[in-house]
């Protein structure tokens, strides 16, 4: 069937899809409402009511940083965990020793940059 | 080969996709989430709740809420990246209803039954933060832009605890495979017995994941004005309060297949019905959560998610270790 190119019925799931979401786009064409000049007030970024001031998109202070680069690190090191997890039966004690070894190396930085990224100073 | 259309309806691939557990059976329960989390919130906060919808409860006010919603008028904000403002809660849409195609329902029921589902269902997950902080500074707006960038640190909080908590049902079932690991606890038990730790860090975390009280700080009604989901006019506030209900259906699936059995249970019951007795659980529980707990602040959460949880699992992970290779004879 896949030889033959698309199958029949993801040809007729595609349809449907299609046919579902161009039914919505129709009746909201014939029923929504529609405001050929919407006012600028109505445009405005929403602000509490206030009189919106300045661009959306402003510099912000991230003052959490070190916690994302810990992050960068430390995700993908948990990765390397999955594989050795999934073997473990096979690798018995004797295939634990790398992965505490690595581990031993692994988690006192981490103890470091975390002591460092809590400090409410280095905010 | 008779008639191509009745062919295709009776198709078992036709139905799983677009009928159970796909597309279909997605949006009706997605819809009765909403109201059951309204209706439950509501009794526990002593109000009534949605009442007038239907004669049983208020059942069909959120299918109202949808019509309602797909046929307002659509006010893109000033400055608004127009496609990415669009396409982030579409995208987001997907990745939830993806997530589904992984559990196992039922023997035989599952749209993708393969050997990695369970770091396929996470690494899926992984791309959500992503999606609300382009969300957020695409609107323009700065409410939006705060939204999304407390969604970029919760992720930093919650990822490897979550990781590293289904950690110990990967080391103590031996597999990856969301079938695999239902199996084994055909032959050995409910992996919450020796995982009870892991259960609970499960849990935790991904309330966190899914954005809902205690950890909905991406979206605090209260603080931010619900956050990076401000700026969106109705029928795409829709698509966007779409994915917090499929990804609550999705992973509290996840949490019956990895630690209640999944849809193993006691003959006379059907499996699916087993499965979504439990399913169901795990959704109430998440739901009082809600409506019991305060939110907590941004730096509690990253400082409590990189010390106790990240502790907490790696003790988690030390206690699956002795489980599957034996108590060290002292």
């Amino acid at each position: 069937m896949v030889a033959q190119g698309i199958p029949e019925e993801t040809g007729y799931i595609l349809f449907l899809f299609a046919a579902t979401i161009a039914l919505v786009i129709v009746v909201r064409i014939v029923i929504s409402p529609k405001d050929p000049r919407p006012t600028p007030e109505k445009r405005a970024p929403f602000e509490s009511g206030q009189i919106s001031s300045g661009a959306g998109r402003t510099r912000f202070i991230i003052q959490y940083y070190p916690y994302i680069l810990m992050f960068v690190v430390y995700d993908v090191i948990a990765m390397f965990l999955f594989a050795w997890a999934l073997n473990l039966r096979a690798l018995g004690a004797a295939g634990t020793l790398p992965i505490l070894v690595f581990m031993l190396v692994a988690l006192p930085p981490l103890a470091y940059a975390l002591h460092l990224a809590n400090r409410r100073e280095n905010w | 080969m008779g008639n191509p259309i009745i062919d295709l309806l009776t198709n078992t691939y036709f139905l799983e996709i677009v009928v159970f557990p796909g597309l279909t059976s997605i949006a009706i329960l997605g819809a009765l989430l909403g109201w059951l989390e309204r209706k439950l919130t509501a009794r526990v906060q002593l109000r009534i709740g949605p009442q007038y919808a239907s004669p049983a409860g208020g059942i069909l006010q959120m299918f109202a809420d949808i019509i309602k919603l797909l046929f307002k008028e659509v006010t893109i904000p000033e400055g608004a990246d127009t496609f990415f403002f669009i396409m982030a809660p579409v995208t987001a849409l997907i990745i939830g209803a993806a997530l589904l195609g992984l559990i196992p329902f039922a023997p035989g029921i599952q749209i993708a039954n393969i050997q990695v589902g369970l770091p396929v269902f996470l690494a899926i997950v992984t791309l959500s933060p992503t999606l609300v902080l382009l969300a957020g500074w695409s609107a323009n707006s700065k409410f939006p832009f705060i939204g999304g960038l407390r969604a970029l640190f919760q992720q930093t909080a919650y990822e490897i605890p979550l990781w590293l908590s289904t950690l110990g049902v990967v080391m103590v079932a031996g597999t990856l495979s969301l079938t695999g690991i239902v199996q084994y606890q055909q032959n050995s038990g409910w992996l919450i017995v020796p995982q009870l730790l892991g259960a609970l860090l499960f849990i935790i975390t991904s309330t966190a994941e899914m954005e809902r009280l205690p950890f909905d700080l991406p979206e605090a009604e209260s603080e931010i004005m619900m956050g990076w989901q401000a700026e969106y006019p109705g029928p795409l506030f829709m698509l966007v309060q779409g994915p917090a209900f499929v990804k609550l259906y999705a992973f509290s699936a996840l949490f019956t297949t990895l630690y209640l059995g999944g849809y193993l249970g006691p003959s006379p019951i059907p499996p699916i019905l087993w499965f979504f007795a439990k399913t169901l659980l795990v959704i109430v529980l998440i739901m009082l959560f809600r409506s019991t707990f305060p939110r907590v602040r941004l730096d509690q959460l990253l400082r409590q998610g990189w010390t106790t949880l990240l502790t907490l699992s790696i003790i988690n992970i030390i206690i699956a270790y002795f489980l599957v290779v034996g108590f060290p004879a002292i």
